[in-house]
């Protein structure tokens, strides 16, 4: 059946060890930008507004840049040395797209000051604006050359998957809610899947809103409704966020059977699930909008429906997936099972406080607090990222060697994790405080205690970010001797 | 009673909940922890576990549309047939708010008001939030600075936002929605009467 040879997978790990060494690089620095916002809002250093926003904005866009960037590359390789054979050609393609953007990004907002935010809510870019038309504009083709590399990326992947098993609908699990015999689906694929055509909706959506940016750049005279732009701006944004996260449970479907020795198998209940989670990833954006009242109320009830239903498939079918895999099955808790766990507890823990925000009635008093930041902070940082460790330690290690004790990688992790933890909770205090975000400071607030409350817990939130940073590093320091013993055994 | 209502703001009951939410996960998380280390054959410990899940789907969907149920009445949007004792006019503008008593009879741009306006106590209020220039978040905080409820202050829309102040005293007005550089700065103050 396997038509992957070894040649093949070693070039296809060369291209997985590129995008993670660029993830390992990157994502360091993003975290000193924030650093530098909690120490901005703790009146510990000052940054003038417009840088403070211009970090914000590089931070925002570039992590959900980077974290779906290699949530993708994981993806692609996975199913490149397993699945079936895929062009690196366009893999290589995608990356030098991608970095050659986030490179214009960087520069937009780091050099060029564009500061309008991750999500640039229309017309903020062209009012008002203290950086120069330029920057909007080199951010906006930044941005839309990331956008169609994805494009590329999620549309050759798809078409080779859906080449292999004979039928776009056969990935979406389809077969098995018919009678008869089929070829077994494996869960990687169908996970992939949903979570990747949401994708090429959402960079379309995003590539047109850019392009109605950049030709109002140019043509300032120009006007488009402000509401239709929100809901295209959430729409994109919720999605590419949302479905970073269901990338990295493609691996964990893929990859937590190695460790457990439990095959897991799609059935009708993972398809009945995932098909389910299809349509939550496209409509729950809705809930952005609840503090938009001229959005049709029977939207907004709309978008508390889709995003409460969402919890029904992450965690009676996926959680509880994990935990049937792990129940009683003897099963060492080595670096990546840990990592998955931990990973899953972040998703439920941030799903959990996504929940009660989603409810309108708690959103009328959460809504752009730091309760927003919060809650997506958990799942991002101790969800997705957790598992992008998992990876790397899976890639870095080798498959033999993923299995061994990992002493120094797990003190890395535990410090990691206690870090991130102390750094969320300043974030929900806050936001249980009134404590609003995309504040550059707190100074202006009279009401209460709100101003001194908010500079005080981001002072206690940068001492945990250092706990992160320190975390990390120990991480890497084992994450690159195990690289680099596979680099001497095999030479 | 009363001291248990103050303590009980919305963001309070958020918190709360979720803290009670996450503790339930890491009880699960550290019984999954350790449950690894015994053995069993797979399929018996499959049903065991989708025993369990079989109630907690049950238990889940019960909680959701209860949730749904309650929660759904509870929205801040205008009713059909709200009636408004009195009307304010609120103009978000960068970087400050131009709030005025009364129905807007200008454009937003041209609209004038001040930072500052003054309302009764115990009376039905329609605000009605608009922007000159782009996305505002209109917010109101009371004194001991907790957020009672906002709209967003959107250009070309109005958004009809009603709220009745039960005491008299100084309320807050903070922009929740980056609307650019000095974005922070941008308060104002309601007098309740
Ligand atoms: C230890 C790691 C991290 C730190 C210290 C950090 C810090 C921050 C801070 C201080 C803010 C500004 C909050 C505000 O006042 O509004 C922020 C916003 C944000 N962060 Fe992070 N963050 C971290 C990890 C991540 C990760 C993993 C993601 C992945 C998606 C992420 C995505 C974002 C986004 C999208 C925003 C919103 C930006 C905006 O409002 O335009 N962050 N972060
Ligand atoms: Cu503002």
């Amino acid at each position: 059946m396997s038509t992957i040879d070894q040649v093949e997978k070693k070039k296809e790990r060369k291209l997985v060890l590129t995008w993670a060494v660029t993830f390992l690089i990157v994502f360091p620095l993003l975290i000193i930008l924030g650093l530098f916002m909690r120490l901005n809002q703790g009146r510990v250093v000052e940054l003038d507004y417009t840088q403070f926003y211009a970090f914000m904005t590089m931070h925002g866009l570039g992590m959900a840049g980077v974290l779906f960037s290699i949530a993708f590359a994981g993806l692609w390789y996975l199913i490149s040395t397993r699945i079936t054979k895929l062009n690196l050609g366009v893999g290589y393609f995608v990356y030098v797209l991608v970095l050659l953007g986030f490179l214009g990004l960087a520069y937009g907002t780091m050099i060029g000051n564009f500061a309008a935010g991750w999500y640039m809510l229309y017309p903020l870019p062209f009012k008002g604006a203290s950086w120069a038309v330029s920057s909007t504009q080199i951010s906006s083709v930044s941005l839309i050359v990331m956008g169609v590399a994805w494009l590329v990326g999620i549309l050759h992947l798809l078409y080779a998957l859906a080449k292999r098993y004979g039928g776009f609908f056969n990935l979406l699990g389809w077969q098995y809610l018919r009678k008869g015999e089929h070829e077994k689906l494996p869960a990687l694929v169908l996970v992939a899947t949903i979570a990747l055509v949401p994708g090429i909706f959402a960079f379309l959506v995003g590539a047109v809103m850019l392009i109605m940016f950049l030709l109002q750049s140019f043509e300032p005279t120009l006007s488009f409704d402000p509401l239709l732009l929100k809901n295209m701006t959430f729409f994109f944004g919720h999605m590419l966020v949302n479905i970073t996260l269901y990338c990295g449970v493609g691996w964990v479907y893929g990859l937590l059977p190695e460790f457990t020795k439990r095959e897991w198998k799609v059935d009708k209940v993972v398809v009945y699930s995932w098909n389910a989670t299809f349509f939550f990833i496209i409509f729950a954006y809705l809930h952005h909008l609840y503090m938009d009242f001229a959005q049709p109320t029977s939207v907004q009830y709309l978008g508390q429906i889709f995003s409460y239903g969402s919890a029904i498939p992450a965690t009676a079918v996926t959680m509880f997936g994990v935990i049937a895999q792990v129940y009683h099955s003897k099963m060492k808790w080595t670096i990546f099972p840990l990592t998955v766990l931990f990973g899953m507890m972040g998703w439920a823990i941030g799903g959990f406080a996504a929940i009660v925000d989603t409810t309108i009635a708690f959103n009328t008093g959460l809504h752009n607090t730091l309760w927003v930041p919060a809650h997506f902070h958990t799942y991002m940082l101790m969800g997705i990222v957790l598992f992008i460790f998992g990876f790397l330690f899976y890639l870095f290690s080798g498959e033999e060697g993923i299995h061994q004790e990992n002493k120094l990688g797990k003190v890395g992790f535990w410090l990691f994790v206690v870090g991130a933890y102390g750094f969320l909770t300043m974030f929900y205090l806050s936001g249980i405080n009134g404590v609003p975000r995309r504040f550059a400071d707190y100074q202006g607030i009279e009401a209460g205690q709100v101003k001194e409350i908010g500079a005080q817990l981001a002072r206690y939130a940068a001492m945990f970010i250092y706990v992160v940073l320190l975390g990390l590093l120990v991480m890497y320091w084992s994450l690159f001797t195990k690289l680099l013993k596979r680099k001497e055994a095999s030479a | 009673m009363s001291s248990i209502t103050i303590l009980m703001t919305l963001q309070n009951l958020a918190g709360i909940l979720t803290l009670a939410g996450a503790t339930i996960v890491v009880a699960v998380v550290i019984f999954v922890l350790l449950s690894a280390s015994e053995e069993e054959d797979k399929d018996t410990a499959k049903h065991k576990v989708y025993a369990v899940r079989t109630k907690y789907f049950a238990i889940l969907t019960l909680v959701l549309v209860a949730g749904l149920i309650i929660s759904l009445r509870l929205v801040p949007y205008p009713r059909a047939g709200s009636v408004a004792d009195e009307t304010v006019t609120i103009v978000g503008v960068q970087w400050f708010w131009r709030m005025g008593n009364g129905e807007m009879t200008t454009g937003p741009v041209e609209f004038v008001g001040s930072n500052e306006v003054t309302v009764p106590s115990q009376k039905n209020i329609k605000f009605v939030v608009t922007s000159a220039d782009v996305n505002h978040g209109f917010g109101i905080y009371d004194s001991k600075g907790s957020l009672l409820t906002q709209t967003q202050a959107m250009p070309q829309y109005k958004n009809l936002l009603y709220y009745k102040f039960d005491n008299p005293g100084e309320y807050y007005v903070v922009c929740m929605e980056y609307c650019g550089q000095t974005h922070s700065y941008m308060v104002g103050k309601i007098h309740v009467q």
